[in-house]
């Protein structure tokens, strides 16, 4: 395996992961499956267009064709889809989770309508920005770099270095902050959590206002590497789901490994000759059948074992 | 007795009554070769005039009969484009039928619903077109395949929990889309199966007759999914997972009595399974073709739509909700993306405000007005005044409740006769004669229960010395001390125990 194969495959790692984890710890904690993922994922990366395509002739005025400019672009793209994808949470947050939290069937309730608004939201935009691709500028710029003979383009590497950034801010602020502890109290008992006073509706707010923005992130990264659609959410939406269940949902190490063992198991078999990326989404799809049908609670089922 | 008018006042449901001869033997006809009757009447008398009565206690075969006939009915008379509409929707609504079987009645969360008719009916246009099957094997193929991928199916779902086994169903959907379309033998055709043989003559293909033709094997189709329904859900299998379905604790209870829900489960699944083969096959018969459109997830997404609209889990939810998706979805054509987009906001809306779907709503709302009636009650009553429905339940003498009753609303009526000349009245002459407010006031005094009442204790024989004790009621219990305040005269003393009584009425 070459080194250019296991860059592709931590691209590939680092998009689901950030997708992945968001879902997982919306579930672990509010006890939500949030469909509307991939539609916070469309949306940031079209929130990111518009903003930086409405920036580019001030900044191209401003600053000229300096590191600066590129700097700047690249400031304003990365937070427009933090604070789309951050607003669409919160947009969830008071469809799917404040109406209903404390009413019957929710989580099926919360399911629902967190797939309608992703089905309207892809046909919405498809609605208004039509079907054509949107490229977005390229913050990492055009280039790659060889190391050992293999060939590391400029945004592979910004991606990956971008996700673990955004990654370890949120384990961090997860692991050190007050509202985090009150986060991951949520994710081991919420009940318990909700008699030792932290309240559901308070806390649930933040939670999908920092998954949204993960997904935005993710957005705002892979739009790097392709283009952005009304469709674009769809398969990010799959893929970070699928991931989360293979990790054992609300297990944010099992997400991370999944997604590593996806990650890797896509570039490889996109890179067999016969195989192709054709059956990349059938070959994950076996993978995780199998992995499921040997453990049915997944990987985070897995690390629980070992812990107890 | 004269004749005399009655209004309708309360809030039953109101009844239609039959009225029996009362000399006529009763009589009622059972469904052949079954133990079941056609209509659920029940037989009771008129408590007033013991006249005997006939009810319909369920009056829903009333409206599935109804809304069918009238689906029959009307539409030879639509325009052709409506004919294959209604059609759609009668294929839809079988298959959301059978979905709802395994959703609904077995529990098990499958996606995979599409790709086993999908499945079936590649399997039996494969057979037709290139084996040389006649068509009507095309119905027996169908089942046949649709029965071994149930079994397969199946197979994991007892392992996995719901959603890890929802997954697990859309990779088996995605991996059948991608293996046909990826088929050597069908890349001319983008993967579908063309020049598939019909029960519809080629002649009349997309003519009037044969949108007719169509039509009525559609609603056949309907109406063999509703019978499917009938028969694994109100039958003993259906009997069966419903004592398990609600909880951890009903599944432990099933497994101690003896009900193997996992077998039962199984079999649900199975039978489902099968009946969605015969629906692939007619589908592939219907449009003489079949693509792998069936295996995406947009078209899986559109008949989850239908199901959540209508009430997940109920025959008439699926069958409602095909009727509002398929009439937006293909009656309005001209609206373009925006149709979904009506879709997705109804689904919302209705998931918003609705616990069950739009079939639940009229249970819902019957609950809510129980609630907010018992709300208004208990706001009504005060402590001490009218009993609580629940306390109400419990009491066993009803003459108590209407005697609780009876004794707030004097309350109420003595409250405002308390006034400062009242009581400066009773000061001067405890024992005289009254006037008509003190007199009523003392008077419920005197009723007043055995349970603290106040009575004044001599000190010391012979001695003008007394204090208030109030009665425990109870034999052998002596009465307590209310206060340590002694009098000196007994007026005084009768005036103190006046004074306390109205204190408790006042804040009764």
């Amino acid at each position: 395996m070459d080194l250019g194969l296991v860059v592709y495959a931590l691209n590939l790692a680092a998009i689901y992961a950030l997708m992945a984890i968001g879902i997982s710890i919306l579930w672990s904690s509010v006890g939500m499956i949030n469909m509307a993922h991939g539609a916070t994922f469309a949306i940031s990366g079209y929130a990111a267009w518009l903003v930086t395509g409405a920036l580019k002739p001030v900044v191209a005025a401003t600053f000229g064709k300096t590191v600066l400019a590129s700097g700047v672009m690249a400031a304003a793209l990365v937070s427009s889809a933090l604070l789309a994808g951050a607003l669409c949470g919160a947009v969830i947050y008071a469809l799917a989770f404040l109406p209903i939290h404390d009413k019957p069937n929710y989580p099926v309730r919360a399911l629902i309508i967190t797939l309608a608004l992703n089905i309207g939201t892809v046909q919405g935009l498809l609605y208004f920005f039509g079907p054509r691709n949107q490229g977005l500028p390229k913050i990492f710029g055009f280039g790659r770099w060889e190391i050992w003979g293999a060939k590391i383009r400029y945004d592979q590497a910004g991606t990956i270095v971008g996700a673990a950034v955004i990654m370890g801010l949120t384990l961090a602020w997860l692991r050190y902050s007050r509202r985090g502890l009150e986060v991951r109290a949520m994710m081991q008992n919420a009940e318990g959590a909700a008699y030792s006073g932290i309240s559901r509706q308070v806390t649930a707010l933040p939670i999908l206002m920092l998954t949204g923005a993960l997904a935005g992130m993710a957005a705002a990264l892979l739009s790097q590497t392709i283009f952005v659609s009304p469709t674009a959410g769809v398969v990010p939406l799959v893929k970070g789901l699928t991931i989360a269940l293979l990790g054992g949902l609300g297990s944010v190490p099992g997400a991370m490994i999944g997604a590593l063992l996806i990650g890797f198991l896509e570039a490889i078999v996109g890179a067999i000759p016969f195989l192709g990326q054709r059956y990349v989404m059938s070959a994950t799809f076996a993978f995780i059948i199998l992995v499921l049908i040997v453990r049915p609670r997944g990987i985070g089922g897995l690390l629980d074992d070992t812990r107890e | 007795m004269t004749n005399r008018t009655f209004y309708k006042v309360g809030r039953r449901p109101w009844e239609v009554k039959g009225h029996p001869d009362g000399l006529q033997e009763r009589k009622r006809t059972r469904v052949p070769f079954t133990r079941r009757h056609w209509l659920k009447w029940r037989d009771s008398h008129n408590p007033k005039n013991l006249q005997r009565e006939r009810v319909l206690a369920d009056k829903k075969p009333l409206w599935w009969a109804i809304a069918l006939s009238l689906l029959v009915i009307v539409t030879p008379f639509l325009p052709n484009s409506m004919i294959s509409t209604a059609s759609i929707f009668c294929i839809y609504a079988a298959i959301n039928v059978l979905w709802t079987l395994i959703v609904g009645t077995a529990g098990i969360f499958s996606l995979a619903t599409l790709a086993v008719v999908g499945v079936a009916g590649y399997s039996a246009a494969a057979a037709n077109v290139y084996l040389g099957v006649p068509w009507p094997f095309m119905l027996l193929i169908g089942p046949l395949v649709g029965f071994i991928a149930g079994a397969v199916l199946a197979a994991p779902s007892t392992r996995l929990d719901g959603l890890y086994y929802a997954l697990l169903t859309m990779g088996v959907a995605e991996i059948c889309r991608v293996f046909v379309v990826q088929l050597r033998a069908l890349t001319t055709t983008n993967g579908a199966i063309t020049q598939v043989d019909s029960f519809i003559p080629e002649a009349w293909f997309l003519q009037r007759p044969g949108l007719l033709l169509g039509f009525a094997g559609a609603f056949c189709l309907l109406l063999g999914a509703l019978l499917v329904w009938r028969l694994v859900n109100s039958e003993r299998l259906g009997l069966l997972l419903r004592a398990s379905r609600g909880s951890r604790e009903d599944e432990s209870f099933c497994e101690a009595v003896g009900i193997d829900f996992r077998r039962a489960r199984l079999q649900v699944f199975v039978i489902s399974s099968a009946a969605l083969g015969v629906v692939g096959a007619f589908y592939a018969m219907y449009y003489r073709s079949i693509s792998p459109n069936i295996f995406s997830l947009d078209q899986l997404l559109l008949l989850f739509a239908m199901m959540v609209i209508g009430g997940l889990g109920r025959a008439e939810g699926a069958v409602l909700g095909a009727a509002i998706v398929t009439l937006i979805d293909k009656g309005m054509i001209e609206l373009g993306p925006l149709r979904i987009i009506l879709v997705a906001a109804i689904m919302l809306i209705v998931t918003i405000f609705a616990r069950e779907g739009l079939t639940g709503a009229r249970d819902q709302f019957r609950d809510f007005r129980k609630r907010k009636a018992g709300e208004r009650r208990a706001h009504r009553t005060e402590k001490g005044g009218e009993a609580m429905p629940e306390e109400a339940v419990d009491v066993r003498d009803k003459q108590e409740l209407y005697y609780r009753r009876f004794n707030k609303r004097l309350r109420d009526r003595l409250k405002p006769m308390i006034t400062p000349e009242l009581i400066a009245e009773h000061k001067a002459d405890p024992l005289g004669h009254h006037s008509d407010a003190l007199a009523r006031v003392l008077n419920y005094f005197r009723r007043a229960e055995m349970v603290d009442k106040y009575v004044i204790m001599r000190l010391k024989d012979g001695e003008e010395a007394y204090r208030i004790m109030a009665v425990s009621g109870v034999r052998g219990m002596p009465p307590r001390v209310v206060d340590d305040k002694e009098y000196q005269a007994l007026n005084d003393a009768y005036h103190a125990v006046f004074l306390l009584r109205v204190n408790d009425l006042l804040e009764s």
